[in-house]
């Protein structure tokens, strides 16, 4: 399938030391307007999986943990 | 099976369970979860939580009573405002500030006294939303507290119940130590109609802080001043533009004639907003004699200025 | 509740699911809400469903809460009469008054309702509601301390009032019977790609602004003005069911911070004495309304020799500066601090570069939306439509508020008069059909590159100043495209899925902007409909709405008089304020 994997850095970030994810929260995935937040099956935190950010917080402001931070996308600092 | 596509209903047995789990990291899940029930049988299997050994769960449940009201809900939440964890106590502040319902007062009018300042504020601070006549007693008290941060949540529990009968304590509070309860002071009193509190807003008009003296300022606009009104002109002395600015505002709204020349001679104000503010209380005013003053702007490099300019000359007529 | 999360999610799978109600509302955000919940509210044995494409708890253009109300009619203030006034003008007197008028008497016990829920409207130390006076027309700002907390006591009103939540449906396509009723809706699971037919008696559609029809200056496709969530899909599904949309060629553009693409809320910094400013440090807006003729002069004032234009704060006094920068960076959008931070911009010594927002349809700052009366009804029976998708003028917040009441209220009684009615059966068929092509397909081109170069020839082609020319091109451009996307789209899973529908919106949304545009042959609402062919207003010809809709399975536009006015607009009074404008340009 001829499409290419193009690299970004992605604006949101989670520290997983923090995240409980694992003990069954999914706060800054339900929360996400634009749906891009998944849990990883590999380590079972928390992750950004689609660059397709509005930089809008509420997955930072309601984890319970202060896990998760949400950076500037780059092409707008 | 019929499809049902929407949020479940809960399923209180197992939050119960959860909220039991050894591992505190599930307590926590547990806790929001039963604050997204927005269900009043929630409350009783939140504040249990609140006594829970780990201090992040104390945490979710402080928090999580934000999302309630009443009396138990009041109950836990005064219990949180005193945990050792700063934390969990500020949490259940911030919580006890989003109460709206009158019966949740008891537990907090019991706290107005308390031995921790953080305490204290936080009680007052809860007690001001909900606005009971039988708070007025504890917050005229608390305006002798040592704390600056609690006399200023107790002015603002007797300013919400504008009773005239608090007005003495609300007066001295005007000349308080701290420039922030003299300022919310200041704003309380707008309600009076009394010379007292019109002597005390002219008395403030020379405080040392700009904040305060912006306040009166703007409070005062609301005063019939008659002959007291030399007072407020002289604040067009003052060395900050933006107390300037509401003297300006007040003057025009009270129509002070005889503070026409003063106002006048803001029209020369570099920042433009003074200017702005000027015309336009020339334009209330609307006396002839403001003509020269006004004229001289109609060419003002500010938009707003020229506006006003022109409202105000179409005023005067 | 929290979701639970399964593995494999984002897999697509096959389904189809029903289920029926009495009122369905699309939409989650700021009108859905209130609509669902004051439906519920008058008939309490009524099924209502609130549908939308994310969850309920954070969606739509005020996810992280609102900084105040700017159009809050609060007697002793100001009145009903005087904002309507002020509405029609800034709307060059293109407005059915009836609407506007209905939203500024019924404003004032909204607030009173959401102080209720918890919503804290900032009091004085009286507790009076602190009203800021902006400028001697009108007094209509009302901050809101807490704004944040906005969402989350919605859904706890919506939680008690029992209303059903469907999270995670994203609707495609409504439903309408034989004789032309709203029957219900498609919709698609953001998560599975399963389907889920709706049938209802009524349908309000509260699905927000198109945000996502130009690309920001920055080039970041979701770097938008609005919630990128917000991508049209309300104008689209009404278009295709055969509502008429009213003067989309009105274009949205705003005032924003540079690059961040937030709001600057001058309104905010208004009371405290911040203003707009160029780089001469002076005011330039001669305007007294948020307007097309505002963003004309704004646009002017970048391209001549005077800009950049800023937000200027840095003559306040440093409490009163820093007491504006923590308001705006705590509530609406407030990783605008960190934006700031990062560049080390301090509001009490430097000045904000602003610049303006790409294009879109939002009722809510100007007038773009499906065509609604004063009850919130569309030309469709029993189809409403309320918020930012609408086409109330400069409604803003607190009308998405309003106006989503008024119709949860009348839709629900509607409801109850009404039985089910019967649409063509084949039509599910069809619209399965047409979501999942992308799905059958082993190669193609993904969604976002089809997105991104429609919203490229909107910024290219679309963008004021309207040149006929220019947007002739653009429509053959845009029809390739809409082959590429037909034919040659591919997804590889849900979520991309839900992407790919939300590109057919977007294409849909920029094909009605060309053609509503190229309708109205004058210029008119300042820089919102500037067409440099028919540079000058036509009152006599063009004093009216345009409604876009579709006849025979085309686009096609009509003129539609302005109804006569509820409250009159004396001559001497349209001339006192287009005077002052013409006596500053002299």
């Amino acid at each position: 399938m001829p499409l290419a994997n193009t690299p970004t850095s992605v604006p949101v970030v989670v520290d997983e030391d923090k995240c409980i994810a694992d003990k069954g929260c999914t706060v800054c995935v339900d929360v996400c307007p634009l749906d891009v937040l998944r849990i990883s099956d590999l380590t079972g935190k928390a992750y950004m999986k689609y660059d397709e950010c509005w930089y809008c917080m509420p997955c930072e402001a309601d984890c319970p943990t202060n896990a998760v931070t949400v950076n500037i996308p780059y092409l707008l600092r | 099976m019929v499809f049902e596509p929407f949020e479940e209903e809960s399923d209180f047995e197992l939050l119960e369970e959860n909220l039991g789990d050894p591992d505190p990291a599930v307590r926590r899940v547990a806790v929001m979860d039963l604050a997204d029930t927005a269900d009043p049988m929630a409350v009783p299997l939140i504040a249990r939580a609140v006594s829970d050994e780990s201090p992040e769960v104390r945490l979710q449940a402080a928090i999580a009573l934000g999302e309630f009201d009443g009396l138990e809900t009041a109950t836990a939440l005064c219990q949180a405002m005193q945990d050792g964890d700063n934390r969990v106590a500020r949490a259940a502040s911030d919580s006890l500030s989003e109460l709206k319902d009158p019966e949740a007062a008891p537990p907090l009018l019991t706290l107005t006294s308390h031995e921790d300042p953080k305490v204290r504020e936080g009680a007052l601070l809860g007690l001001k939303q909900l606005r009971r006549p039988d708070a007025l007693a504890n917050g005229i008290e608390a305006m002798k507290d040592p704390v600056a941060a609690v006399r200023i949540q107790a002015v603002g529990v007797v300013g919400y119940l504008k009773a005239e009968e608090a007005l003495p304590a609300l007066i001295s509070c005007c000349r308080d130590g701290d420039p922030d309860v003299r300022k919310t002071a200041v704003g309380a009193l707008a309600f009076s109609k009394s010379s007292h509190a019109r002597d005390a807003l002219f008395a403030a008009l020379e405080d040392e802080n700009w904040a305060v003296r912006e306040i009166a300022a703007e409070v005062l606009g609301r005063f019939p001043l008659g002959d007291n009104a030399q007072r407020l002109i002289g604040l067009l002395d003052d060395s900050y533009w933006q107390v300037r600015v509401k003297a300006v505002r007040s003057l025009g709204k009270l129509k002070v004639t005889a503070a026409i020349d003063r106002i006048g001679s803001q029209l020369d104000e570099v920042t433009s907003n003074l200017r702005k503010e000027a015309a336009a209380a020339l334009g209330e005013i609307a006396d002839p004699a403001a003509l020269p003053y006004l004229e001289k702007l109609v060419d003002d490099p500010d938009p707003d200025v020229r506006k006003n300019v022109r409202w105000a000359l179409g005023q005067i007529g | 509740m929290l979701e639970r999360l399964e593995k494999g999610m984002d897999d697509l799978r096959a389904g189809l699911n029903e289920v029926d109600c009495d009122l369905l509302v699309i939409g989650g955000g700021t009108a859905g809400p209130m609509a669902a919940y004051r439906a519920r509210k008058k008939n309490p044995n009524a099924k209502v469903i609130l549908l939308e494409k994310a969850n309920v708890k954070r969606s739509g253009a005020i996810s992280m809460g609102m900084d105040g109300l700017n159009n809050a009619v609060i007697p002793g203030h100001s009145t009903p009469e005087q904002y309507t006034k002020e509405i029609t003008i800034a709307n060059d007197g293109i407005c059915d008054q009836a609407a506007v008028y209905k939203y500024a008497q019924e404003c004032y016990s909204i607030i009173e309702e959401l102080d209720q829920f918890g919503i804290r409207f900032q009091k004085d130390d009286n507790g009076e509601y602190d009203v800021k006076k902006v400028h001697h027309i009108g007094t209509y700002v009302l901050p809101m301390p807490n704004g944040d907390t906005v969402k989350k006591a919605l859904y706890r009103q919506l939680r008690r009032a029992r209303v059903l939540i469907s999270n995670r449906y994203m609707a495609t396509r409504l439903l309408t019977g034989k004789s032309g009723r709203a029957a219900g809706a498609i919709a698609v699971n953001t998560r599975s790609g399963e389907f889920l037919v709706i049938k209802a008696k009524a349908v309000i559609m509260c699905t927000g602004a198109a945000g996502r029809l130009g690309l920001p200056t920055s080039g970041y496709m979701y770097g938008t003005y609005e919630n990128p969530t917000n991508s049209g899909e309300g104008y689209a599904m009404a278009y295709h069911a055969g509502a008429k949309l009213a003067n989309l060629e009105c274009f949205q553009i705003n005032p924003l911070i540079k690059d961040y693409n937030g709001p600057a809320c001058a309104y905010v910094a208004g009371p405290f004495g911040g203003y707009t400013a160029n780089s001469k440090n002076e005011r330039f807006i001669e305007c007294d309304y948020w307007s097309g003729q505002m963003m004309q002069e704004f646009f002017n004032e970048l391209q001549s020799g005077k800009g950049p234009v800023y937000l200027k704060l840095n003559h306040l006094h440093k409490d009163t500066a820093d007491h504006i920068e923590h308001i705006l960076h705590t509530v609406e959008r407030p990783s605008r601090g960190r934006f700031h931070e990062q560049r080390g911009t301090k509001y009490s010594e430097q000045m904000i570069e602003m610049h303006i927002s790409e294009i879109g349809f939002c009722s809510g700052h100007s007038a773009s939306g499906v065509y609604v009366d004063e009850f919130a009804r569309t030309t469709v029976p029993g189809l409403y439509a309320a918020g930012d998708m609408a086409s109330v003028p400069h409604n803003y917040m607190l009308g998405a508020f309003t106006n989503g009441a008024i119709a949860g209220e009348h839709a629900i009684d509607f409801a109850a008069d009404v039985d089910f009615e019967e649409f063509d059966g084949a039509a599910v068929g069809i619209e399965q059909e047409r979501v999942l092509a992308p799905t059958k397909r082993e190669d193609g081109i993904p969604p976002n590159q089809i997105e991104y170069k429609v919203r490229r020839l909107v910024n290219d082609y679309l963008q004021p100043p309207k040149v006929t020319a220019k947007y002739e091109l653009c429509q053959a451009r845009l029809a390739e495209v809409r082959e590429d996307m037909e034919e040659r789209m591919m997804v590889r899973d849900a979520h991309e899925l839900m992407r790919s529908m939300e590109v057919a919106s977007i294409l849909d949304c920029a094909d009605m902007a060309a053609h509503a545009s190229l309708y109205r042959k004058e210029s008119r609402w300042g820089l919102y409909h500037w067409r440099t062919d028919y540079p000058d207003s036509s009152d006599e010809e063009w004093k009216c709405h345009v409604l876009l809709s579709k006849q025979d399975g085309k686009m096609a536009c009509e003129k539609k008089a302005v109804q006569p006015y509820i409250i009159p607009i004396a001559d001497d009074e349209k001339d006192a304020y287009y005077k002052q404008r013409i006596t500053a340009q002299a």
